[in-house]
């Protein structure tokens, strides 16, 4: 489960407050969407999650199954079973997209104290997931990201989800920048990872996202704080009413 | 009036060992008169200082404060799996293997098997024992006071040939081994031509033997000639941690429909200094150079590029980066000239450092000098620290920071050891250059 609990972040660098108190729970299990506005906080929350340390904690705590992960490391967090799905995915140059993956699958299963996967076991392992996800052969021989279109990428993110198998999913605006096929595709090799010991939480702007990724319960946003809960029909209501009702609250 | 010209240690021992050497260096007539004339035009500059602007950021008159004694022939215990142990990943690669040690050619380790009509190799030190007429306009007068060393010392090296529309169909290693137990001084040079039509990828390998001594002199000078449709993949690779001093030049002429690919891996030599000169001669030519160069400690590494566009329709592209530890300095120098006839010239040139501690330097001065006014040149330079956002990327995925910094430094480099084309070599290049950074 995973527990946020007054949760306050601001910019490192100058001090800007943006998550000014938020609290969340998500049980295993479950995939609850998180909607908002344009600078209410999304994608800093994410950010915050992975541990990146543009941002300071100054209240507030983060729990993964009953444990503080605040002062984890990225690393330990990934091992831990969190993993983000960036919104923008960073392009490696030079390093093979399998030698990445192997390299990131290797450091997990060592911190989970399971054994490295033999080069055969590793390649039979990203085939078949990537095979799912429409990554071709050639995709996993070139250098991470560099020259993938955005569907490819977003499909690249999911692929690393499938291989890694993270027990805390945070997507960050996945579907941003793609068509129609590619947000079917991505929101397949999703779905397919939903299960009753895995909490997801997919952050989106739009509610198309959630006709493919149905969210158990969804969360609004806004000023650096939860708003509004609902079901899935809350997106929906979103969607025809807009922000507005938010972004004009005090918080 | 009397000019008494100023002279340093090292420039009054190099005179003395010119005198004391240049009876037992090989030809007589000719050859003889060109190293006193060589002599004489170094003598008459001396080492280059700062004050020289191709030498701003090499002194190399404060740097080689003392010069070792012209190697002695070696005593010829030299083994094929020496010359291997030393050469790592590069000796694995399927390739013709030519030797020279301590700056001599050595048939006994070298080993050609491609036909006499495919490629033509002769030692060099024969060549100017026989001293033929044609040979002497090979060694240009105006080559700058490291060329001019190079040609009054010059103890051997080999005249590499590939004839007309062939193609050895595998790489032809050029081994440079150093065994010497004493600091000593070699001066090689090699002279390449491709004649027209055809192919050759020549990966030059400087490598110090167990037990040879720190502190050498090494002064290498290489001379490659492309004539019409010819096409050359030249690759020269140097890791060598004994404290040695390397002065490479590479002077490279391209005749028409040429395509030239440079590449230099440079790691971890007290000095190096690395001048490539290319000149295009015939029109429709293409030119790619790239290079990695990593040091650490307080090494100091300087590739000085002059790429003189003489013609029209010709494209040249340069990547050289460098990764900088410690205290080390690197330096990239890129002059591109476009000749008022050089129409249409498509240049671009990128040098790139990535700096691992605030102490290291970088210094890159691009320097275009464009005459022609249908042109498209441009040049870049970056300086940088490993990038966060990629870290961060990397260990969200569960890579740790050590292992993770160890990949983006890899990831940096890789993007120029990839122009190498021929697979073999790049994957040789790419561990040898893998296995320095890992060194850390």
């Amino acid at each position: 489960m995973l527990e946020i609990k007054n949760l306050h972040a601001r910019i490192a660098d100058d001090g800007t407050e943006i998550l000014r108190g938020i609290d969340l729970v998500v049980p295993r299990g479950e995939v609850h969407a998180i909607m908002g506005p344009n600078g209410s906080g999304k994608s800093t929350l994410a950010y915050v999650l992975a541990g990146r340390d543009d941002y300071e904690i100054t209240e507030g705590d983060i729990l993964w199954n009953g444990e503080s992960i605040i002062e984890m490391e990225p690393d330990e967090r990934a091992a831990k079973g969190v993993f983000l799905a960036f919104q923008y995915p960073m392009e490696i140059p030079g390093v093979a997209t399998m030698t990445f993956l192997r390299a990131a699958l290797n450091s997990v299963r060592k911190k989970r104290e399971l054994k490295e996967l033999t080069t055969p076991e590793f390649l039979k392992l990203v085939r078949a997931k990537a095979a799912e996800l429409g990554v071709s052969d050639e995709m996993l021989k070139r250098p991470l990201n560099v020259g993938f279109s955005g569907g490819e990428k977003k499909r690249m993110e999911i692929l690393q989800m499938a291989v890694l198998e993270p027990t805390l999913c945070v997507l960050d605006e996945t579907d941003s920048g793609l068509d129609i096929d590619a947000i079917r595709i991505v929101s397949e090799g999703t779905t397919k990872l939903r299960g009753p010991d895995r909490a997801m939480l997919v952050i989106t702007h739009y509610q198309r996202l959630l006709n493919y990724i149905v969210p158990d319960k969804v969360h609004v946003l806004a000023k650096g704080r939860i708003q509004k809960t609902g079901g899935k029909e809350l997106a929906l209501e979103l969607e025809k009413s807009g922000y507005a009702d938010f972004t004009g609250k005090a918080a | 009036m009397n000019v008494t010209t100023l002279r340093t240690k090292a420039e009054s021992q190099i005179r003395e060992q010119f005198d004391a050497a240049s009876a037992s260096l090989p030809g007589t007539g000719w050859v003889s008169a060109l190293r006193a004339r060589a002599m004489d035009t170094f003598a008459a500059e001396g080492l280059p200082s700062r004050r020289v602007e191709e030498w701003k950021y090499t002194d190399l008159r404060d740097r080689l404060r003392e010069v070792p004694a012209p190697a002695a022939a070696s005593p010829g215990s030299v083994t094929v799996a020496d010359i291997d142990a030393a050469l790592g990943p590069v000796g694995a690669i399927d390739a013709e293997r030519i030797v020279l040690v301590d700056g001599v050619y050595r048939a006994d380790l070298s080993k050609v098997t491609a036909e006499a009509t495919v490629i033509e190799l002769m030692s060099l030190a024969a060549m100017l024992t026989k001293a033929p007429a044609w040979l002497e306009g090979k060694f240009a007068s105006d080559g700058g006071p490291v060329v001019s060393l190079n040609t009054a010392f010059m103890s051997d090296g080999v005249m590499l040939k590939v004839r007309k529309g062939q193609d050895p169909g595998r790489p032809v290693l050029l081994v440079h081994a150093r065994t010497s137990a004493e600091p000593s001084a070699i001066a090689v040079r090699n002279v390449i031509s491709v004649e027209v039509g055809g192919k050759l990828t020549l990966v030059e390998a400087h490598v110090a033997l167990d037990g040879a001594a720190r502190g050498a002199l090494a002064n290498v000078v290489t001379d490659v000639t492309l004539a019409d449709g010819a096409a050359c993949d030249h690759i020269k690779c140097l890791v060598d941690t004994t404290s040695s001093t390397h002065l490479a030049t590479w002077n490279t002429k391209l005749g028409k429909d040429a395509s030239y690919s440079g590449f230099q891996l440079t790691a971890s030599p007290a000095l190096a200094r690395n001048d490539i000169n290319i000149m295009f001669a015939g029109e429709g030519s293409k030119l790619d150079l790239s290079g990695v160069f990593l040091a650490r400690g307080s090494e100091h590494i300087d590739t000085t590029l002059v790429v003189d566009h003489a013609v029209p329709h010709c494209e040249s592209r340069e990547l050289f980066k460098g990764v900088l530890a410690d205290r080390a300095h690197g330096i990239f120098q890129g002059k591109i000239i476009v000749r008022p006839d050089a129409q249409k010239t498509d240049g671009k040139q990128m040098s790139q450092a990535l700096m691992l501690s605030p102490d290291a330097q970088f210094s890159s001065k691009p320097e275009l000098e464009i005459y022609a006014d249908d042109v498209v040149c441009g040049h870049g330079a970056t300086c940088t620290e490993i990038d966060a956002d990629l870290l961060f990327y990397c260990r969200s995925r569960g890579i740790p920071s050590d292992v993770a910094r160890a990949m983006l430094t890899e990831s940096f480099i890789g993007e120029a050891v990839e122009k190498i084309e021929n697979e073999d070599v790049r994957e040789a290049i790419g561990t040898l250059a893998i296995g320095w950074l890992r060194d850390e």
